[in-house]
């Protein structure tokens, strides 16, 4: 009699690993599938056990264009999960991967189909889709998804040259950042959850000024024309994917300065897809209404330009969305509590979580603003994501072992 | 043994590990097998080329973009020029940051966190 619940079958391949033990051994983050052979030539039952990550990886995917890895919102959601996210110990010094203990965070450039001499030989930008493989990254995703190990490739930035690949495991949650991860419609199925982090030109051009001014070589022309000459292959291939973002970060020049231009102060709008499995958006005061909130008054005390918030229900590209927007920055820990305390639905574990996560990372770009505040907001959410996804999985084969 | 920018040889595994993989890219790129050059010059040289060694790479990405855009801006080549420059220019950035924020101690620490200079004392 065969005691066997078979959920993938697929996955039985190379690198699940098949033993003989004496005793059952159950490993973290594996299912075991217990095949009972009963040999008709001797009265003794040989069990072979066959062990699997059961592939109950979370895929998130994150569009964005300044680069990989090391970019500040990876580094926030990594720490909500707990742990410092580091490049594999031992491995190639310029690989663009991290890995905590529950996260694995992968740069979408290492699959690039052509390296940058083969891309200026052919005078394709690393923007275009030809410069990347899209099916290596949609087979590699399946796998790890479906708790099968890969050897991916590695993009080095500093030499442009494509390098032996690295081992990737699977682990609890796999996040997939860099510019294409919600172009392929193959690789967006297996997606849980996905952010596009969409920065106006305004604020990019005053952010790039910030980043390169400093570089030897790069003149205010010189961004300019980095800038201008990767907008068509900006707007063609990779703008399009905010439609399929479950939340989208804009981050917009402020409007509580006249005339500003030094992309100091930031208004961030946080769009939220309405009626998205297990993810339920943050509001402010009553869901679905639309709310104005200026926080600064008699309770509390904002120094110049002040904070101000708008919450309410819109349409994004055709789709249902609730924004949440904040315009403005905070100086005092006390202003960050106060705001925390009158957000609903922001799946903190405790009174005060987002302001302690921010306070941790004070120094990060950012914490100061809505970008800090939403980048951390929607690491809960994943977190929230995740638990509600885990719980669901282990509800199901309960289910299934009951015949 | 050679003290490379403060960093010596014999001690932390990690640290020379970094160094000879800094060696090995840079007896990739410069051929010159016949030219017997003094271990310890060479060693300084390569441990302080890293993030020069990039911003040099901008500053030449900057030019040759420059040039070829001003043969035909509109060709793929000098978008694909510009594209290259920012690429340059995010990992020189990149590399910045990672310097700033890495301190020698910590890194060996991590690693040998047992050795005499990283015992903790709590009490």
């Amino acid at each position: 009699m065969a005691v066997s619940t078979v959920h993938t079958v697929q996955s039985l391949s190379s690198t699940c690993s098949i033993s003989n033990p004496t005793k059952s051994h159950l490993g973290f983050n594996q299912k075991q599938l217990v095949f009972f052979k009963k040999t008709t030539t001797t009265t003794r039952r040989a069990t072979t056990v066959i062990t699997c990550s059961a592939g109950d990886t979370v895929v998130i995917g994150l569009a964005a264009d300044s680069g990989c890895g090391k970019s500040t919102f990876m580094r926030r959601l990594t720490s909500v999960f707990g742990g410092a996210a580091e490049p594999p110990k031992g491995g190639n010094p310029d690989s663009n991967t991290l890995i905590s203990d529950t996260t694995t965070v992968i740069c979408l450039d290492d699959y690039h189909s052509l390296d940058r001499t083969g891309r200026k030989e052919k005078g394709v930008t690393a923007l275009d889709p030809r410069a990347n493989n899209f099916d290596l990254m949609y087979e590699q995703v399946k796998a790890i998804k479906s708790g099968v190990a890969v050897e991916k490739p590695i993009y080095n930035h500093v030499t442009g040259l494509i390098d032996p690949p690295e081992l990737i495991k699977p682990p609890k949650i796999f996040v997939i950042e860099g510019l294409h991860p919600m172009y392929d419609a193959r690789v967006r199925e297996l997606l849980d959850f996905s952010i596009y982090l969409d920065i106006s030109n305004e604020v990019k051009f005053a952010w790039k000024i910030q980043r390169d001014m400093a570089e030897r070589g790069h003149s205010l022309e010189s961004i300019k024309a980095s800038i201008e000459a990767r907008k068509p292959d900006f707007d063609a291939y990779i703008d399009p994917q905010k439609q399929y973002a479950d939340a989208v970060i804009e981050v917009l020049p402020t409007e509580l300065i006249p005339d500003d231009n030094e992309g100091k102060v930031l208004r961030v709008r946080l769009i939220m897809k309405e009626g998205v499995k297990y993810f339920n958006p943050v509001y402010l005061f009553d869901e679905g209404s639309t709310i104005s909130w200026i926080p600064c008054g008699r309770k509390l005390t904002c120094s110049y330009p002040g904070i101000k918030f708008s919450y309410g229900p819109e349409t994004y590209f055709g789709h249902e969305v609730s924004v949440l927007e904040m315009d403005g920055q905070f100086d005092r820990l006390d202003e960050l509590i106060y705001i925390e305390s009158h957000l609903s639905s922001i799946s903190t574990k405790f009174y005060g979580e987002v302001t302690q996560q921010m306070l941790k990372h004070a120094d990060f770009p950012g914490s100061n603003n809505g970008t800090g505040l939403f980048q951390t907001i929607v690491g809960l959410k994943i977190r929230d994501l995740y638990e509600q996804i885990v719980a669901s999985k282990s509800g199901a084969p309960l289910e299934a072992t009951k015949t | 043994m050679a003290a490379i920018t403060g960093l010596t040889l014999t001690t932390p595994k990690t640290l020379a590990k970094a160094s000879d993989t800094s060696k090995i890219k840079a007896i990739n790129n410069f051929s010159f097998p016949w030219k017997k050059r003094c271990n310890t010059q060479f060693l300084r040289l390569v441990a302080a080329a890293a993030p020069e060694d990039l911003s040099e790479k901008v500053v030449e990405s900057i030019k040759s973009a420059e040039e070829v855009c001003s043969e035909n801006p509109v060709s793929g080549e000098c978008v694909a020029a510009w594209d290259e420059v920012e690429e340059l220019s995010a990992a020189a950035s990149h590399a910045k940051d990672k310097k700033k924020d890495s301190d020698p101690l910590e890194n060996y620490c991590k690693e040998n966190p047992e050795t005499d200079e990283c015992r903790t004392y709590d009490n």
